[in-house]
């Protein structure tokens, strides 16, 4: 489904991706994990169109997408819920939403995606005349991974979703996702907490000062001795 | 313990609304002196000349919470939505002169100034493709500075344009609805006036629908609250930017054409159009579109209360010295609470 050819990638005169290759298949949830600064994020916002690789190739259903701009890529069905979250802080929740659908046109598409969300985080109803900016911060990651998939697409990228959530939180993030896979939409996990991570995924990849190092089933890369020694602290 | 605890956020609350509630008590006393000294009269000219800065100051406003450009060609559209009502009105008034029709005399006006904002709504297009775009796509450094001084190059460019190909000649009308002034609360007031206040009420609840209650008005808020955000969820920038500016352009065009009987067209009748909606906006907040509403209004009042208590000549300055006033107390204006839109890369 998504396939990635010998990126280089970075921003100005700073290299950060390194010839990184890898590939998502259709209804897989892939970990993409490493230490911090390693280009996780990067590698992402490169797919999502926010960055241009300086060469290689970003392929989705066997179609370059390079050169496509950032809407373009969200409109083809892949999206991309950032680290940042970015928000519509000063909007209400229900009017996050509605944006996150912003490509379907149809009203009734809209409204029922809407309800399919509410049901999936009754929380988000709760709160859907409060204005994003004022939700606490384990809400915003779950309005901001809703929004994404008010979309409908068949392709998530999440950037940590875990990152500054207390625990209990932070399983109700992992639950919605896989809840999401359950739903067959293609998952690609960007994540610090590896041992949780790499219970829940099929496939990782582990990336290191902007390099592929290590690739395999998820239960081989925990299993693995490099990874038990500098992510699991085992 | 339960009374005190209620107390506490109330007075914190009131802390954080200082600069609110300090404009709105001096509003409200402005009013009123307006109104014991003026009377009907001057509340409704105050009214009128508000209504007038609102509609300027919302274009502003826009531009800025969404493309963070620091307009200062906004003048130069008004400047343009004049001269183009005054080159369809004054044919089509000789027209009417020789075979009077009173049906068609009452709707030429309006499709001159309809016309207007068609013209303002193109001139935006272009001003943005030509002009805005190749710049953002160069580069994002600095944006702010550099789009500043674009906008200082075009309007130096469009008035002298003006200059060259028309001339510096006035050219105005009287009125353009041949009719008797209506009396209103004892008042006087002419047609044009009340027709060019009630065109931009409307123009401005017609921005606040769109902006509120449609998907694309809702594409161009989100795009002022977080670009990024924006493009991840499939708006295109390029489109939202160039239809904001479009917009801005066209309600400052409209506001020239229907003014065209007090401000006449001539190449640098934007200058004071532009200063006072800058008055505006730098009070209210910039890129806060309800507070350009609002503060079109005080400045408007706080000129009319020059006018009558101190004297004309000082018209400018008195409103100068409440922004300076009010920049200091509340640096980012009092409708303001961050500036939001700008981001340094």
């Amino acid at each position: 489904m998504l396939e990635l050819k010998n990126i280089n990638a970075g921003y100005d005169f700073l290299q950060v991706l390194w010839d990184v290759s890898f590939h998502v298949d259709e209804g897989e949830m892939v970990a993409l994990i490493g230490p911090n600064g390693a280009g996780k994020s990067t590698t992402l916002r490169t797919i999502a169109g926010l960055i241009d690789p300086k060469s290689g190739d970003v392929l989705f259903h066997g179609k370059v997408i390079n050169d496509e701009p950032a809407h373009m890529i969200s409109r083809m069905g892949i999206s991309y819920v950032s680290e940042k979250l970015n928000l519509f802080t000063g909007m209400s929740v229900q009017e996050n939403l509605l944006l996150g659908a912003y490509a379907i046109r149809e009203k009734e598409v809209q409204l029922e995606t809407l309800a399919y969300i509410f049901e999936l985080f009754p929380r988000l109803e709760e709160r859907k005349d409060q204005l994003a900016g004022t939700m606490s911060g384990g809400e915003r990651k779950m309005l901001a991974i809703a929004r994404g998939m008010m979309s409908k697409p068949q392709l998530m990228l999440v950037d940590e979703p875990s990152l500054g959530l207390q625990p209990s939180l932070t399983s109700n993030v992992f639950s919605a996702l896989k809840q999401l896979r359950e739903r067959g939409v293609t998952v690609l996990i960007v994540e610090q907490n590896v041992n949780a991570t790499l219970s829940f995924t099929d496939r990782a990849y582990v990336l290191e000062q902007g390099k592929i190092v290590l690739e395999g089933p998820s239960k081989e890369i925990k299993a693995n001795k490099h990874v038990r020694n500098a992510y699991l602290g085992i | 313990m339960a009374k005190y605890l209620g107390a506490r956020p109330l007075l914190s609350r009131i802390k954080d609304n200082l600069p609110i509630i300090i404009i709105s008590v001096f509003a409200i006393f402005l009013f009123v002196a307006i109104y014991i000294k003026g009377g009907n009269a001057q509340i409704f000219n105050t009214i009128i000349t508000g209504g007038l800065w609102a509609l300027l100051a919302v274009g502003l406003a826009l531009v800025f919470g969404v493309m963070n450009i620091p307009h200062f060609a906004h003048g130069e559209s008004f400047m343009i939505g004049a001269y183009v009502a005054y080159f369809t009105f004054t044919p089509m008034q000789e027209y009417l002169y020789e075979k009077p029709n009173e049906f068609l005399s009452m709707i030429a006006p309006l499709g001159a100034i309809l016309t207007a904002g068609i013209a303002g709504a193109i001139l935006g297009i272009l001003i943005e493709k030509m002009i805005f775009s190749p710049l953002r796509r160069r580069t994002k450094k600095d944006w702010i500075m550099n789009a500043f001084l674009l906008t200082v190059g075009l309007s130096f460019v469009l008035s002298n344009g003006a200059n060259l190909v028309l001339g510096p000649n006035f050219r105005g009308i009287s009125r353009y609805w041949d009719v008797d002034a209506v009396e209103i609360g004892g008042a006087y007031m002419s047609v044009d006036r009340l027709v060019a206040f009630a065109i931009s009420m409307v123009t401005i609840g017609a921005l606040w629908f769109f902006l509120r209650r449609t998907r694309v008005g809702r594409a161009i808020r989100a795009v002022s609250q977080d670009e990024t955000g924006a493009q991840l969820v499939g708006i295109n920038l390029n489109f939202i930017q160039t239809l904001t500016f479009s917009l801005a352009t066209a309600m400052a065009s409209i506001s020239g054409a229907s003014l065209l009987f007090l401000f006449q067209a001539y190449p640098t009748v934007g200058g004071t159009p532009l200063y006072y909606a800058w008055y505006v906006v730098m009070m209210a907040g910039l890129g806060n579109v309800v507070g350009a509403i609002i503060g079109g209004f005080i400045v408007a009042m706080l000129q009319t209360a020059t006018q009558l208590f101190v004297a004309v000549s000082w018209t400018t300055v008195l409103p100068t010295v409440v922004m300076i006033l009010v920049l200091l107390i509340a640096p980012s204006g009092i409708f303001g609470s961050e500036v939001k839109g700008v981001q340094e890369q």
